[in-house]
């Protein structure tokens, strides 16, 4: 039997706040395969970002271990998480955070001069051939300002797989779209989890359970169901 | 080509204009300021020993009877003397546009042989010739004289005689004509005959051979070269030695350099403290850009060689701009500086050094400035940097103190409390407003300092104008002939000669002026700080000021010592101390030194006017100088008071004047400093103000919120100021008194000072919040929303 890809034991993430110790996340354990495209659902508060945040190594568990493709994230230090991230995750924001001052290609290509791992003058190449695969090489060389929230998005997805991680982490990435463009970003997200990548989602939209192989529910901070679901 | 995040790195400093030009500014300040005071330092220092040094000045000078060829042939030929030769300086009266001026008309035989004390041709005719005179350059201003132009001038009681400006020329080891209120000018000794004033020389210049000895070494030489003269039956009645190497003036212009130095160090810190603030806010707003970098693989060593580098840049842009500018303003101040000591700069250039320090520096500064803001921005966690919402500080301290005031109105309130949320950046600004306004009173309060002092200086002296007579005449009759002239309510008769203290090995140090007016004057009032006044009696009593005790240490209090006096050797005892003075003097009484001379006669007049007005004391020494000529007194010169107390206050108030420049700088700094903390205020709340527009505020009240603020903090840098004023007026009045003139220490700032700083801060805040205030005003309910 294979490894999971995602393991998640006995993790809890307590915040200070005015009020006292909270807890966002409670004992979650959990653990999601190569391949899967896990939709973490929960309301306001429950602490999928949390649990997201903990995934993606911008965040670190109070205890529990997080381990992400055999690496014991939560026990990397500062410096090696940053690497390990550049290389492992891809990360997809709810508001695109793309770089204002960047055009849309060179947008992809900063996360391979991050990491260095491709020679400078390919990564242009590499940035529009991702790019293409989204449908929006056209757009390469505006500014972010100058494209819709669409194609924002499809370019922060194009950089979330500049350097071919493994795992893309998506945070709400439909809240900030139209609906018709956000089933055109959830058909894009499918279509990745075809093409061998494990996709984690957190999202309000109900409707993205169609498209995900299994629905993580949270509530106050604890999974409340883990079910795997048939591909639509 | 560049990668991504160099591009990212150009295109925020060129994407955000605004701030990138805020931070360049303020970087270019702290280089303009500092810049000038270098290039302008470097100038004078080289221009001021060079030129001096060049211009081969007397070791010393000895006043004596006609000088021949055999006697200078003599002197040349003792060891020790590398050059020797003869001048005579004859002061006489010229009537310019402007009124009657003192001249020092210098001669001697041949100027062309001229090798102590070079003198410069500058333009017109050089040498001077028969009938015409030559002027030094820094009296032509003074005088209003050019080229051409014909001056009636009169020596002594001979009739006027009309000589013309044949030519300007420039002699740096002189003291500024200016300054002292004289117009040098060079003379044949055949044009001095032809004023009616004695023309064989009487001033022996010697240069000693080796330049490298002290004052006390010179002093010997020249003691040497006295015997020298005596032996050939020629009285010495002075010999002046002054510091070798150093200008008249050195101790201005060490003063004016120390003091620039330290300012323009000063405006670099604060323009620093103004990079810290701003490039601080610079990565407070890229935070969340921080974040997603962080998130997608950047590593804090990358992110912070992108910070440095951008301030590196802002650095080297700053340079780029600043460095000329700097080059252009130190020029024209060390053309002004030198011009006003009588030096000229054109032919310098500004050393390469100067420039590669200030290259340094600028190009670094920006750099440490951002070292500590940019390893803190880049070590924010992830999460936290993408959780950003901008301010968040609520100044909860001052809020609860700010709640006990029942009539502040809500907007009034928020105002206050905003102007303490950002705490670290409100002390950099507040520090950097309040040192500039610290200056600012130090300099008011030296200013006023200087003035007292000079106000002490002349209280003891109870009269308005003095004359000085060729020769001496009976005291009565001096007084009897001026006491009918209208507008003369007092006169006395003083006499006075040049002393100096006889050792067994000659007289030591330099000839002082020992002035002697009668027992019990009631026109001047000898302030003794130690010993007691002078009395009546047969022992020959003196009283000495600091400066000349500082000048030759033999003058104690309760000191026997033999003096020399015209040739005359006679034991005298130091009885008392006064205070303070610009030059060194000695006091005793008329009766005394007449008793000692043998001489019963006084050598000047001083009076004392009913009126006080300049013109009518120009025209009443004109009438008395009329009145003593026409009953057979020689009158060599006279002077007013009141132009006398203003060559002191020209000497003095030259530095008071550039630190009143410098803080202008310091000021200009901190109001920047103030418009950009509010600049980033505003940006930073740009959803607040959405908020509050969205719930009813208007243009007005954005604009007072914003202008309250500055204002809030303009006025916390007044009142801050006013104590940090006080050891700065402390500190700069040591400082001004070890160099030029003890003043009093004053702990109370200037009442006109601390008012006209209130009006320059409000004035500041308002300048530097209108920006800021519009453009928060500018801002849309929807973008404000939306930002983020």
């Amino acid at each position: 039997m294979t490894q999971p890809l995602i393991v998640l034991r006995d993790v809890t993430r307590t915040y200070a706040a005015a009020a006292g110790p909270f807890d966002a996340l409670s004992h979650v354990s959990l653990s999601i395969d190569s391949g899967e495209f896990a939709v973490v659902v929960g309301q306001s508060g429950s602490g999928k970002s949390t649990l997201l945040a903990l995934l993606a190594g911008i965040d670190r568990p109070t205890t529990g271990e997080v381990h992400v493709g055999g690496t014991a994230v939560h026990a990397l230090s500062e410096r090696d998480m940053s690497a390990w991230r550049g290389g492992a995750v891809g990360i997809v924001f709810q508001f695109f955070q793309l770089l204002p001052t960047l055009t849309a290609a060179e947008n992809v290509m900063l996360p391979m001069d991050f990491a260095g791992r491709w020679p400078a003058k390919e990564r242009r190449e590499r940035a529009l051939a991702i790019m293409s695969r989204l449908g929006v090489a056209d757009q390469a060389d505006k500014l972010p300002s100058t494209l819709s929230g669409g194609q924002q998005q499809r370019v922060a997805v194009a950089r979330a797989l500049a350097t071919e991680p493994k795992v893309l982490l998506a945070d709400e990435p439909t809240g900030n779209l139209d609906s018709r463009t956000a089933d055109a970003m959830l058909e894009l997200l499918a279509g990745l989890v075809d093409e061998g990548h494990t996709v984690v989602m957190v999202t309000h939209d109900m409707g993205a359970r169609r498209y995900a192989t299994r629905t993580i529910e949270l509530a106050d901070g604890h999974v409340v169901t883990a079910d795997e679901l048939a591909h639509a | 080509m560049l990668s991504p995040r160099w591009r990212k790195v150009v295109r925020d400093l060129w994407l955000h204009k605004s701030r990138t030009g805020l931070v360049v500014s303020a970087i270019c300040i702290g280089i303009i300021g500092a810049g000038s005071v270098l290039d302008a330092w470097s100038l004078l220092r080289r221009v001021t020993r060079q030129e001096f040094d060049a211009s081969n000045p007397a070791s010393a000078v000895l006043r004596t009877d006609s000088i021949d060829d055999a006697l200078l042939a003599r002197v040349r030929a003792m060891p020790a003397i590398a050059g020797a030769q003869a001048r005579r300086t004859v002061y006489a009266s010229v009537q310019t546009a402007e009124g009657p001026r003192t001249a020092a008309f210098m001669s001697m035989a041949d100027f062309t042989a001229n090798q102590i004390g070079v003198i410069k041709p500058d333009h017109g005719q050089w040498p001077p010739r028969d009938g015409s005179i030559v002027v030094e350059h820094s009296s032509v201003e003074f005088g209003g004289v050019a080229v051409g132009d014909s001056l009636s001038v009169q020596a002594r009681n001979a009739a006027p005689h009309t000589v013309v400006v044949g030519g300007i020329a420039r002699d740096v080891g002189l003291p500024p004509g200016w300054m002292e209120h004289v117009i040098y000018a060079f003379v044949t000794p055949s044009t001095l005959a032809a004023l009616g004033a004695p023309s064989s020389m009487n001033d022996l210049q010697i240069v000693v051979r080796d330049r490298t000895l002290d004052r006390a070494e010179v002093q010997r030489i020249a003691r040497e070269v006295r015997r020298v003269v005596e032996s050939t039956g020629r009285k010495v009645s002075d010999v002046n030695v002054p510091v070798p190497g150093r200008h008249a003036h050195a101790a201005q212009i060490d003063s004016l350099l120390y003091t620039q130095g330290a300012f323009g160090l000063l405006a670099l810190l604060l323009s620093a403290l103004l990079v810290v603030n701003l490039i601080s806010a610079m990565l407070t707003g890229q935070v969340r850009e921080i974040g997603v970098m962080k998130a997608i693989g950047a590593r804090n060593t990358q992110l912070a060689w992108m910070y440095l580098t951008l301030a590196l840049l802002l650095g080297l842009l700053a340079c780029v701009i600043s460095i000329p500018i700097a080059a252009v303003l130190g020029r024209l101040y060390a053309e002004f500086t030198s011009g006003i000591l009588n030096f000229d700069v054109s032919a310098f250039r500004i050393p390469w050094w100067s420039f590669a320090l200030q290259f340094a520096v600028g190009a670094l500064m920006p750099v440490l400035a951002a070292a500590v803001p940019v390893i803190r921005g880049c070590r924010i966690p992830v999460s936290e940097a993408l959780r950003d919402f901008g301010i968040s500080g609520s100044g909860r301290g001052s809020s609860r103190l700010l709640h006990k005031v029942p009539w502040l109105s809500r907007p009034l309130l928020l105002s206050l409390r905003n102007a303490f949320r950002r705490r670290q950046r409100m002390i950099i600004t507040l520090g950097t407003l309040s040192v500039g306004g610290a200056v600012y009173l130090g300099a008011i309060n030296l200013r006023a300092a200087v003035v007292a002092s000079v106000d002490l200086l002349f209280a003891p002296q109870h009269f308005d104008m003095s004359l000085r007579l060729a020769a001496p005449h009976p005291a009565d009759s001096l007084v009897a002939a001026v006491r009918g002239v209208t507008g003369v309510v007092g006169a006395e008769a003083w006499s006075g000669a040049r002393a100096v203290v006889s050792t067994p090995d000659g007289p030591a140090g330099n000839g002082f002026s020992l002035t002697a007016p009668p027992l019990g004057s009631t026109m001047l009032t000898i302030d003794v700080e130690k010993g007691r006044p002078l009395a009546a009696g047969t022992v020959n009593e003196i009283i000495v000021n600091r400066r000349l005790q500082e000048d030759v240490p033999e003058l104690v209090l309760g000191g026997e010592m033999q003096l020399v006096i015209d040739g005359a050797v006679r034991n005298w005892t130091v009885v008392g101390v006064t205070g303070n003075a610009p030059s060194p003097m000695a006091f005793t009484t008329r009766e005394t030194l007449a008793r000692v001379t043998g001489a019963n006669g006084a050598t000047s007049l001083v009076i004392a006017a009913s009126s006080h007005d300049p013109s009518a004391q120009l025209d009443l020494i004109r009438r008395v100088r009329s009145e003593l000529a026409d009953r057979g007194f020689d009158v060599s010169s006279g002077q007013l008071m009141a132009e006398q107390r203003s060559v002191i206050e020209d000497h003095l108030l030259m530095v008071a004047g550039f630190l009143g420049n410098m803080s202008l700088l310091m000021i200009v700094v901190g109001g920047l400093g103030l418009a950009s903390t509010m600049s980033l205020s505003v940006l930073e709340r740009t959803r607040e103000i959405g908020v509050l527009r969205a719930i009813g505020a208007q243009h007005s009240a954005i604009l007072v919120m914003v202008q309250v603020e500055g204002l809030v903090i303009a006025l916390l840098s007044w009142v801050v100021a006013i104590p940090l004023s006080l050891p700065m007026s402390i500190a700069l009045g040591n400082a001004f008194g070890r160099v030029m003139l003890k003043v009093p220490v004053r702990l109370v700032p200037e009442l006109s000072g601390v008012v006209s700083w209130l009006g320059v801060v409000v004035v500041l805040s308002l300048v530097a919040c209108a920006w800021p205030a519009l453009r928060a005003t500018r801002i849309t309910t929807a973008a404000a929303l939306a930002y983020d």
